[in-house]
């Protein structure tokens, strides 16, 4: 285990060195949600709820995003296509390391910053909405609600994992990740709460593992899924997990077995 | 010696050739990256159909946001995209100025024979753009056809506000081109202006009013994307129009001043 926490810890100071692209990244993804939070402020208006909402469970679902956003969503699969397409994964290949666990390091590096930045964020703008927000009455809700986000992180890692792996066959597997994490953005309800869709294309999207990762933790988190019903949510989002992990494993075997880097 | 038809047309007919050549080998690139270029293009229709299923949505619970129909709020989001995706067709280099810099490939642009400006922001042509464009101009035109009758100063100012929309980005695109060969760093500068451009895929009504200055004065979003629909909507006044019109003919000789100023103290980064 230490050598993947001073993997951590090295990548921890690697990103807070570079504050400037941190500083600006957080400027832009705080836009959106400056952006997305106006535009549901606009929708509610004057009612009391909107599509089962009320004022604060909408505001709070866009503040939610924020922090989702910043955990759940950097994953390493972008690295993994530059790592694979110029060969430098052979040296981590030959290390005495998992580079499965070497990537979790480096993400969970990632994500501990991001996350106390999108809640510093979150913290800003809900001083600035006064306080107009919703907290979860019930203290088990929280629980469920961080072990909903847990796994939606590793999900979402497993499914870039597999995604990306794409590299180890064709160089051009950059088109499929970056369409399928625009998908993945809308079907997992991280622009905006899946209700607002119709009822066939909602129930389609909730058979699939991507509400796993945004929407059905923030219903967790409002309160809109008795506790019987969230735990079996995440019963299913355990099972998805298990599944897209021994997929993503059993395409990495491969790809490493079908992997060739040539030059030195 | 400057043809028969005067320098200015000569100059234009030379810049004409090298985008040309440019984009030509853009594409050739492109078209052998099928895979890629597909995955990028899907994503890409994706994202537009989305948005647009989320508004239709939206608008089966609402009568207006912020005032304005379905139609109208469709103006403004194919607008938007009009907007931003001439902007990424024409100024694609941008998105690898930090690179061009860092690799050397800067040094070779500028004992070229041809603006290193013109080279760093406009030789680099995205085609999945262009292809995106096209059901965005479509349905454009299916907006247009459910407005109500309008009259041609309408569309004139459109049309106007649009080309001042993209030379308020083209402005910006040079001050993040400038900020490239200055710092050799600030990679993400591009990215903060997209993110910040998501702002402008509703009108600007819907913002606060603080939020709604910022995006006017400070950094102007609105001019580029919701002043235009505006003015077809008629609910533009002229004061604006014409504060839109001097902020472009302001920040487009500042940022190009910018540009030089910064390849004038440009010591080449590479080996």
């Amino acid at each position: 285990m230490k050598k993947y926490r001073v993997a951590y810890q090295i990548a921890l100071q690697e990103t807070l060195q570079r504050r400037s692209t941190l500083i600006m990244d957080r400027l832009g993804g705080f836009a959106v949600v400056v952006s997305l939070y106006s535009f549901w402020t606009a929708l509610i208006g004057d009612k009391a709820t909107f599509l089962g909402y009320t004022r604060a469970e909408m505001l709070t679902y866009v503040l939610a995003l924020n922090i989702l956003r910043s955990f759940v969503f950097t994953g390493r699969g972008w690295q993994l296509v530059g790592e694979i397409s110029s060969g430098r994964i052979s040296s981590y290949l030959i290390r005495p390391l998992s580079y499965h666990g070497y990537a979790l390091a480096l993400d969970l590096a990632q994500k501990t910053i991001h996350v106390a930045a999108s809640f510093f964020e979150v913290s800003l703008l809900a001083v600035c909405v006064r306080g107009e927000l919703f907290l979860p009455r019930d203290p088990a809700t929280w629980l469920l609600f961080s072990v909903a986000v847990l796994l939606s992180s590793l999900l979402f890692f497993f499914l870039e994992f597999m995604v990306s792996s794409l590299a180890f066959w064709t160089s051009e597997s950059g088109g499929p990740l970056f369409c399928f994490e625009l998908f993945l953005q809308f079907a997992a309800g991280a622009f905006f709460p899946l209700d607002v869709l119709p009822l066939g294309l909602r129930r389609a999207l909730e058979a699939t593992p991507f509400p796993y990762m945004v929407y059905f933790p923030v219903r967790i988190f409002l309160e809109k899924v008795p506790p019987f019903e969230a735990m079996g949510m995440l019963g299913m989002e355990a099972l998805w997990l298990m599944a897209v992990f021994t997929a993503a494993m059993m395409i990495w075997r491969r790809g490493v077995r079908s992997y060739a880097a040539e030059g030195g | 010696m400057p043809g028969p038809k005067g320098p200015g047309v000569t100059i234009i007919h030379k810049y004409w050739r090298i985008w040309l050549r440019t984009a030509s080998m853009a594409m050739q690139a492109q078209l052998t990256y099928r895979l890629g270029s597909f995955g990028f293009l899907l994503g890409k229709m994706i994202s537009l159909f989305f948005f647009f299923a989320f508004m239709a949505a939206v608008f089966q619970h609402v009568e207006t946001v912020a005032g304005y129909s379905l139609v109208e709020t469709a103006l403004f989001f194919m607008t938007f995209n009009l907007v931003d995706m001439t902007a990424q067709i024409l100024f694609r280099g941008v998105y690898g100025a930090r690179r061009t810099v860092s690799e050397g490939d800067f040094d070779f642009y500028l004992v070229q024979p041809c603006s290193p400006l013109f080279r760093m922001t406009c030789s680099t042509v995205d085609f999945l753009d262009i292809v995106t464009i096209i059901p965005v101009i479509v349905m454009t035109g299916m907006v247009f056809a459910r407005l109500p009758t309008l009259g041609w100063l309408n569309y004139a100012a459109y049309g106007l506000l649009m080309l001042n929309g993209v030379g308020l980005i083209y402005a910006i695109h040079i001050l993040v081109a400038a900020l490239a060969v200055r710092t050799q760093e600030l990679e993400s500068a591009i990215w903060i202006y997209r993110d910040i451009m998501f702002m402008g895929k509703f009108p600007v009504d819907v913002y606060a009013p603080a939020v709604r200055w910022a995006l006017t004065i400070g950094i102007p979003i609105a001019v580029m994307t919701t002043f235009p629909a505006k003015a077809l909507l008629g609910r533009l006044s002229p004061f604006w129009i014409v504060y839109a019109l001097a902020l472009t003919a302001v920040a487009l000789p500042l940022s190009w001043h910018f540009w030089k100023n910064s390849v004038a103290r440009y010591t080449s980064s590479s080996s």
